[in-house]
């Protein structure tokens, strides 16, 4: 690297930005130069890709300013952003996968011949774009045929659009999780490509989770935690264990002054406090063997006893949900044993296991699309799967057992709303609603509780709350099986920790192993090869 | 009370029926049509007209307008009749014809017509109810209702025109249901089996039944038209006569809706078909039978397709193989001006029932009306598309108050 490069090409200064009650950026300035691999590292929520975005335009920024070569962009402008030459890769980027490579690619600017589309100019215009980094690619074929890597490489490309003099227009590509959904493969693949791409003179913004990959492509890393910029380090100067420390703050940790102790830390110790749990070291309540989906889940196995909150950490797209739905019956290709008090539930779907005797219970993680009937009341949203139990012959309802029953709940569980027949669960606040999804499950025959995220997107004071019924539930003899990507939390209510990655367990913390650099260690580790 | 009746979904179309029907008697009142009732008098009358002097004349020596009263006399009793209130006097009959008016709309028989008329439909709009709460769609009804109607017309046909109402009621409508449920549980099952989205599967089926309608009745009676049905199931049981009309199929379309609100609004089904209307995923994770209840409610649908058959051939006491061609339409929007929404989490059986009613208040004001079928089309359309903007803006009115 000559002296020229070490100017910087993009700047963000003093980059705030909130969501709602979430504080994703505070105060963030990094910069980034002309040929280089940058990456941006960090927890689940550190801040990280809300950065990338901000940068890219997607998201605007509240306070601070972006400049490319000293010109500030437009905040918040993927137009501005993008004329300037500033790209993004990401997955949740609008690809059309019923068309052809080259139409994707050529999406906003068709080349038309007397009207109709001239697909031989499409085809060529494609190629010259795609065939610099994969020339095996057939850009006539629908993007959907393709690998999820192939289509990332494409979408790479897409970027990569040149101008009038055939020179790229891009000066700066974001990519952001690129290889969350690739195989090792495909993935050693797109590193290569980034490591190309910057040596023709970009700048690569790298938003990852993953340790390898920092290690064996990036130049640079900058660390974010809880929306704070932590350091920016040279890759060839630093080791993993000081980049876990920068991204989970261990020193921290250790401070009990109680001055800065964040609200969520006061609400875990007021739960946490006085632990004196015990187990039941019997018969496991959960008893899972060798669960396999492909594509999904790789051999996990485990067991949850009465009484104890199992923890299951990992980073996003680790697989956990992925587990709780195969236990829950609701993934047909999964293959394995499920055994709840010895029966048998595996393969027999759902019903199978919410029914009396097995009772399982799933508060799954996106409580708007997944949980959540909006159309109908507090009542029959909370009532949802003891119906049936609840009514008469022929399923006929019984309309005082039913809010009999709903009072209750409400009351135990302090859900806060106007009336229990006539409001929506829209009209309630993100934190009642979550209380709503959890009293659903939380009735006299569940026996096994899958709580993915409990607390997602909630205050802390409801977060609070839901910590204490967690407990409560769990010294009352229920077996709960816990995803949370939030580590003081996992760490707080856990008996036990699992850690996944990639569809496998990867490691069990108990007692004393139970830290975020032991988690974050685990999760982000390769596989071992099978049989190892 | 009165904001809680307001309250209703159902209150919009209680009120526009009202005034529909407000509207009709008022026009009815001005506008009052001719009735021609013929009184027939004995050989032994004696005819006078008599003129304004009051002096008798023979027929023929006065012209129209000068009759001022027409005096008959049967057997030394005399009555007199105003010229005002006759139309004609046919003197080789003997028959007097008087004349008197009544309102098109507002009468005993025309009400009973628009409800008649409406059963049929209302009673296939609560099932339709239940598949469009689902965010699914029958497009086959109107299909199943002409297959069931042949069908049934073949087994009342072959019992004979004097089979027993033991016989002939049981047999009529046990087919007809029987059929139906069978082609909704061949809908449901497809559907939910192959994850195809409905609108194609019913699709098909539409087609499927209307060409079997047309070969079965072909192959088995040889003729497009069935009838000499049991009389027990017609005269004797649909077609039945009370106080001059004929209520029977409205008796019907009643008991339907009350048990398609008890369903839809009071057993665990009902709820769990709202349940997967409103989020299909939610209800997956709720641990719903999703694929079962489908099935379930396409089935019903069909079954109540088969019922309006049966009461469509015992009204009628025959059956055409086009009986019920694009019946589907009207039916689908019957249950979208009830309320229903084609999104899905969203629809009442009263509301399909008013918005059937709807449909036929507008019909008929179009024949009172005695405008062209045509022009009656595109009032129908643009009232569908009205009620549906309609029952939009007022979703969204209601988001936003709360």
């Amino acid at each position: 690297m000559n002296e020229t490069d070490r100017e910087p090409i993009l700047v963000a200064e003093n980059i705030s930005k909130r969501f709602g009650q979430t504080q994703a950026l505070s105060d963030v300035s990094v910069s980034f130069r002309a040929g280089e691999v940058h990456a941006l590292m960090g927890e689940n929520g550190a801040g990280k890709s809300t950065l990338g975005k901000v940068i890219a335009g997607l998201h605007k920024q509240d306070t601070g300013t972006i400049s490319l070569r000293g010109k500030a962009l437009k905040p918040g402008s993927l137009d501005g952003a993008f004329h300037a030459g500033v790209r993004i890769v990401h997955q949740e980027l609008a690809q059309c996968p019923n068309l052809s490579v080259s139409e994707n690619l050529c999406l906003h600017d068709m080349p038309t011949r007397r009207g109709a589309v001239h697909f031989a100019e499409m085809t060529l215009r494609a190629e010259s774009l795609v065939h610099q980094l994969d020339p095996t690619i057939n850009v006539t074929k629908p993007l959907g045929y393709l690998s999820p890597g192939r289509r990332q490489i494409c979408q790479i490309a897409a970027s990569l659009d040149r101008g009038a003099d055939g020179s790229t227009n891009a000066r700066v590509i974001v990519f952001d999780e690129p290889t969350s959904s690739l195989s090792i493969s495909e993935a050693t693949t797109l590193m290569n490509i980034t490591r190309k791409l910057a040596a023709d003179g970009l700048c690569i913004i790298y938003v990852s989770h993953r340790m390898s990959e920092i290690f064996t492509c990036c130049d640079r890393v900058s660390v974010l935690r809880d929306g704070k910029y932590v350091a920016t380090n040279v890759v060839a100067e630093i080791t993993e264990p000081v980049l876990v420390e920068q991204m989970i703050g261990r020193r921290i940790e250790p401070i009990e002054d109680g001055s800065h102790k964040s609200p969520i830390r006061i609400a875990i110790e007021q739960v946490a406090d006085g632990q004196a749990h015990h187990v039941d070291a019997g018969e496991p309540r959960l008893r899972v063997r060798s669960l396999n989906s492909p594509g999904k889940l790789n051999d996990v196995s485990l067991d949850l006893h009465p009484g104890e909150v199992l923890g299951v950490g990992g980073l996003v797209g680790a697989g956990r949900s992925e587990l709780f739905d195969a236990i829950f019956g609701l993934d047909k290709r999964m293959t394995g044993s499920i055994l709840v008090n010895g029966k048998e539930i595996a393969g027999k779907g759902t019903r199978a296991a919410i029914k009396a005797g097995i009772g399982l219970g799933y508060v799954p993680e996106d409580r708007r699309n997944q949980g959540l009937f909006f159309n109908l009341g507090i009542d029959e949203n909370i009532i949802t799967p003891i119906m049936p139990e609840i009514s008469g012959i022929g399923g006929i309802r019984r309309m005082n057992t039913e809010l009999d029953t709903v009072k209750q709940r409400i009351e135990r569980f302090q859900i806060k709303t106007a009336s229990l027949r006539q409001t929506t669960p829209g009209e309630l606040s993100g934190g009642n609603q979550q209380k709503l999804l959890i009293a659903r499950w939380m009735t006299q025959s569940t026996r096994v509780l899958l709580l993915d995220e409990p607390t997602r997107g909630i205050d802390v004071g409801t977060k609070a709350e839901v910590y204490k019924l967690i407990r409560a539930a769990a010294e009352d003899g229920l077996a709960i099986l816990l995803v949370s990507s939030e580590m003081p939390e996992l760490l707080a209510l856990s008996d036990r920790i699992l850690v996944m990655g990639e569809g496998c367990i990867r490691g069990e913390l108990i007692g004393e192993e139970m830290t975020q650099t032991n988690i974050l260690t685990l999760a982000t580790q390769e596989n071992k090869p099978v049989g190892v | 009370m009165l904001s809680r009746i307001f309250q209703h979904q159902e209150s919009g179309l209680v009120l526009v029926i009202i005034l529909l029907m407000s509207a009709l008697s008022i026009y009815g009142m001005f506008y009052p049509v001719k009735v021609k009732s013929p009184t027939v008098f004995p050989e032994s009358v004696e005819v006078h007209f008599v003129d304004k002097q009051g002096t008798e004349h023979a027929q023929g020596e006065l012209g129209r307008n000068q009759i001022h009263a027409f005096r008959f006399t049967v057997n030394a009793e005399t009555t007199e009749y105003p010229s005002s209130r006759v139309d004609r006097y046919d003197s080789e009959t003997r028959t007097l014809y008087l004349q008197s008016w009544k309102n098109p709309f507002l009468n005993k028989d025309n009400l009973v017509l628009v409800a008649k008329n409406a059963s049929f439909f209302a009673i296939m709009a609560v099932g339709m109810t239940g598949v469009i709460i689902l965010a699914g769609i029958d497009l086959s009804v109107g299909s199943i209702y002409g297959f069931c109607a042949i069908l049934g017309a073949m087994a009342l046909n072959t019992l004979g025109t004097d089979a027993s109402w033991m016989l002939s009621i049981p047999i009529g409508i046990g087919v007809c249901v029987l059929a139906g449920a069978l082609c909704g549980l061949a809908n449901g099952a497809m559907t939910v089996g192959f994850g195809v989205h409905p609108f194609v599967i019913t699709l098909g089926m539409m087609a499927t039944l209307r060409g079997l309608t047309v070969y079965t009745s072909q192959a088995m009676f040889d003729k497009q038209s069935i009838g000499h049905l049991s009389s027990s199931f017609t005269e004797g049981f649909v077609k039945r006569e009370f106080f001059g009309v004929y209520p029977v199929p409205i008796l019907f379309m009643v008991v339907v809706a009350i048990g398609g609100w008890f369903v839809l609004a009071r057993t665990v089904f009902g709820r769990r078909i709202l349940a997967i209307g409103g989020n299909e995923t939610a209800a997956k994770y709720a641990g719903i039978p999703v694929g079962r209840v489908k099935i379930l409610v396409y089935t019903i649908t069909g079954a109540l397709a088969g019922l309006s058959a049966a009461l469509y051939i015992g009204y009628l006491g025959s059956a055409e193989t086009n009986a019920g061609n694009a019946y589907e339409l009207q039916v689908i929007a019957a249950t979208v001006i009830g309320g229903a929404s084609l999104m899905g989490g969203r629809g009442t059986a009263l509301g399909a029932v008013l918005g059937a009613i709807i449909i036929q208040l507008i019909n008929n004001a179009m024949v009172n009306l005695g405008v062209d079928p045509s022009v009656n089309q595109i009032v129908m359309g643009g009232a569908i598309i009205l009620a549906v903007i309609i029952d939009q803006s007022k979703q969204r009115l209601a988001a936003r108050r709360s």
